[in-house]
């Protein structure tokens, strides 16, 4: 096994964790065991998918982290702004926390919440804590180097436009900024953990994961919604609910610290700023054996699952599924409803294209009046609903159970592409089109009749596109793959899957300034739609 | 001398009794046969014993004490094979087995040239470098087996040990139980063939329904019973009567258009 270099650098705190009564050799070695594994791609059980045999050991991770550092490069023009402290640091910091928080919640909320290590280690003398604290350095480790890999050019940038102490502040910040982040997100769970049971804590943990996705939009919304726009310069006005915004804590601190503002309301915020983050985390050591405890609620099976009728409303729609899909698409339907990593990886995104259309809208709403606004045609930001797809179909091919996917070759399916086809309708039918249809509804009120054809358009637009994410993709048997602990879902594959909705989009608006344009290109995009699925 | 003691133990999950009043003795160098039917509630009890759950009524105690009050220390000297084969199968059988066996506190070396040794006993020297993600069940097997020993532990917790293992392996590892319990190891063996806890086990400990309906050699249930065989006594003390008509049943079934 390697010696990691992070590991060393953990030896560092070797006294400190252990005044935490946490066995540090014992930490270390599992730590050590867990990275050796997350660079160890797991075999699958259909040879012919994994061509790419025992690759030579390097973390997949390390590939996807450039496109961390391309978002990195969003923070950038914030250091060149003239104005306070305040309002540039906040919003960086909004946007740097946007991303880390949307990170851990979608793509590691699953190690956080792992239960397949309890046979392993609960079963020997190895403490609670221990363990815990094993899981919560694990994820830690990868959320630093996100952070490194967003933050590596902006603090570059930083130390020649600001000088060697704002470089100096900032890097101390980002790090305060990822302990609370994920302090903050373990103790949320815990909360979830404590209060709920069984079944039920299974659906609230994804809602609450939608529900956080949200927020943040939100957040982010409130955040630069404190700043007034007057005399082209920010101008803010404390008041108490603005503590609740953690970017503008370390706003704050910038403000007191280089600005030197002592306003009480900017004191105040710089010291949430240090406070924040290191009562989260002591409150969180202090509750680790409570998490352990409740998270093997998370394994219990408990009361009987009501079979669903949806299935005989389906049996009314033969042309969208056929006889031979129906029982693929059942159990496809299943699968999606009872795997617990699919949906922590999938739910939170589920959130965002709830939110996004709406974000987008609202953003120059406040520029215009509220006729010119239903006049408009900011309906098309229903096409930010397709961002939910390319995840989603990449995750289609992970399981948890993926072992299981040997049942597929020994029975006599006739060609196994039938039932990726049958996977792929049942997340459209499952996931998409209940949202699609929920932010169509309120954008219909928004905006009237006029937009049904635009909408009925972009939702094919959504099929041609769900098909495409798929060829475009490894095409990999659905349920098939072993879900690694580290997934990539900043992957340069469904990085570049969302550069296609823009190319819908302006087709579609092409096809508005023709007449019949939309209709034409609802046509046009049915018959690919046929022509592609044809191709599964 | 007692090295197990269980005391009323109950356990329920969401309002389902699984457990409802365990009580049970075990002493030194015993080998207990543990058997019952699918969902008896043997791999909870199992599980209650080595911590992995909590939330049960009654009391455990292993090696004389508590194990609700004296922390995680006595699992150092206990060795469990679960029964579903959870392993890190993507680390090499030297990399687990060392792994495993630092967390019961070995040092690394000793443990390395231990659980070679104890693989080539199997005949699996020239795997000890291999991915255990590419071993057959009975390599899998082997390997948790040699994890559950490595440290040496004074009580073993097996939940059907011989899965996947061919004749041989089985002949040399019931031959090592032997050996362990003549210097004093006690075996805790759950499993579903009869034949085999009839023969291993000084013995045997029927769990039916959530309690304890059988507890003793496999002579005095016998005699109880008047049946020939374990399965026999089995099916008559989980009152089960019909396999000739549940066998027919299934055939027409099969049979059935």
């Amino acid at each position: 096994m390697d010696q990691f270099f992070i590991l060393r650098l953990l030896d560092l705190f070797q006294p400190l964790f252990e005044k935490l009564g946490i066995e540090y050799k014992t930490m270390r070695r599992i730590l050590q065991v867990k990275l050796t594994m997350d660079q160890r791609r797991k075999p699958t059980v259909f040879q012919q998918s994994g061509n790419k045999k025992d690759k030579p050991e390097k973390n997949e991770f390390f590939k996807s982290l450039w496109i961390y550092a391309l978002f990195g490069l969003m923070l950038i023009p914030f250091l060149f702004f003239k104005d306070t402290y305040l309002f540039q640091v906040s919003i960086l910091f909004s946007i740097f926390m946007f991303i880390v928080m949307t990170t851990l919640i979608s793509d590691f909320s699953s190690v956080l919440l792992d239960l397949r290590d309890k046979s392993v280690l609960s079963t020997k003398p190895v403490n609670s804590k221990t363990v815990s604290m094993a899981k919560l350095l694990h994820v830690t480790i990868y959320m630093l180097y996100i952070t490194l890999a967003i933050t590596l050019i902006p603090l570059i940038v930083s130390l020649f436009v600001k000088g060697f102490l704002f470089f100096l502040l900032l890097l101390g910040t980002f790090v305060l900024a990822d302990i609370f982040i994920i302090a903050f997100t373990a103790l949320l769970y815990l909360f979830i953990l404590r209060f709920f049971d069984g079944e039920k804590l299974k659906d609230i943990i994804n809602y609450v994961q939608i529900a956080l996705s949200i927020a943040m939009m939100v957040g982010y919304q409130v955040v630069i919604r404190s700043f007034e726009f007057v005399d082209l310069t920010y101008q803010f006005d404390f008041s108490w609910w603005q503590l609740l915004l953690p970017p503008l804590w370390f706003g704050g601190l910038f403000d007191l610290l280089l600005g030197g503002r002592t306003a009480t309301g900017i004191i105040l915020l710089a010291a949430f700023a240090v406070i924040g983050p290191v009562v989260s985390i002591v409150v969180y050591l202090k509750m680790i054996p409570d998490f352990e405890r409740n998270l093997q609620k998370l394994s219990s099976q408990s009361g009987k699952k009501k079979s669903s009728s949806r299935w005989k409303l389906l049996r009314s729609v033969p042309f969208f599924v056929s006889k031979a899909e129906l029982q693929f698409f059942r159990f496809a339907s299943r699968m999606m409803k009872n795997e617990r990593d699919f949906k922590l990886k999938v739910y939170p995104s589920l959130g965002f294209a709830i939110v996004i259309p709406f974000v987008f809208m609202f953003n120059s709403y406040s520029w215009m009046t509220f006729e010119e606004f239903t006049a408009s045609r900011n309906y098309m930001t229903i096409y930010s609903v397709l961002l939910v797809i390319p995840a989603s179909v990449m995750m289609l091919a992970h399981s948890g159970s993926y072992k299981g996917s040997w049942v597929f070759q020994v029975a006599p399916v006739a060609s196994l592409g039938i039932i990726n086809k049958a996977a792929l309708k049942a997340f459209l039918f499952q996931l998409f089109l209940p949202l699609y249809l929920l932010v169509s509804i309120v954008f219909s009120i928004l905006f009237g009749v006029r937009i049904i054809d635009d909408l009925f358009a972009a939702l094919i637009a959504a099929l041609v596109y769900t098909v495409l994410c798929f060829l475009l993709g490894k095409k990999e048997l659905a349920f098939s793959q072993p879900f690694d602990a580290v997934q990539k879902s900043g992957d340069i594959s469904v990085f570049l899957l969302f550069l296609i909705i823009p190319i819908l989009v302006g087709l579609h608006f092409l096809a508005l300034t023709l007449p019949y344009g939309v209709i034409g290109y609802a046509i046009a995009l049915f018959i690919i739609n046929l022509v592609l699925w044809r191709k599964l | 001398m007692e090295v197990l003691s269980i005391t009323d133990l109950r356990k329920s999950y969401g309002g389902k009794a699984v457990l409802t009043g365990v009580d049970l003795k075990v002493n030194k160098g015993e080998i207990i046969g543990y058997i019952g039917p699918n969902g008896a509630g043997k791999s909870t009890t199992v599980k209650l014993m080595l911590g992995l759950e909590g939330g049960y009524s009654g009391k455990i105690e292993i090696f004389g004490e508590d194990i609700a009050t004296q922390g995680e220390g006595y699992k150092k000297r206990i060795g469990y094979i679960p029964e579903t084969a959870e392993m890190y199968d993507s680390l090499t059988a030297q990399e687990y087995l060392t792994f495993v066996a630092e967390l019961y506190g070995m040092d690394y070396d000793d443990a390395d040239r231990k659980a070679k040794a104890m693989l080539e006993v199997f005949g699996m020297g020239d795997s000890y470098h291999s991915r255990i993600s590419s071993f057959s069940k009975g390599m899998k097997q082997k390997t948790l087996i040699v994890s559950s020993f490595l440290h040496d532990p004074d009580l073993l917790f097996l939940d059907e040990p011989l899965t996947g293992l061919d004749a041989n392996s089985v002949m040399v590892f019931k031959e090592i139980l032997a050996r362990f319990a003549a210097e004093g190891k006690t075996i805790f063996y759950s499993s579903h063939i009869m034949d085999v806890v009839e023969k291993i086990s000084n013995r045997i400990v029927l769990l039916h329904g959530g309690y304890i309906v059988a507890n003793g050699s496999f002579e005095e249930l016998k005699s109880q019973s008047q049946e020939g065989t374990l399965e026999n006594i089995f099916n008559q003390m989980t009152g089960f009567h019909e396999h000739q008509e549940r066998a027919a049943e299934f055939v027409s079934i099969v049979k059935e258009g």
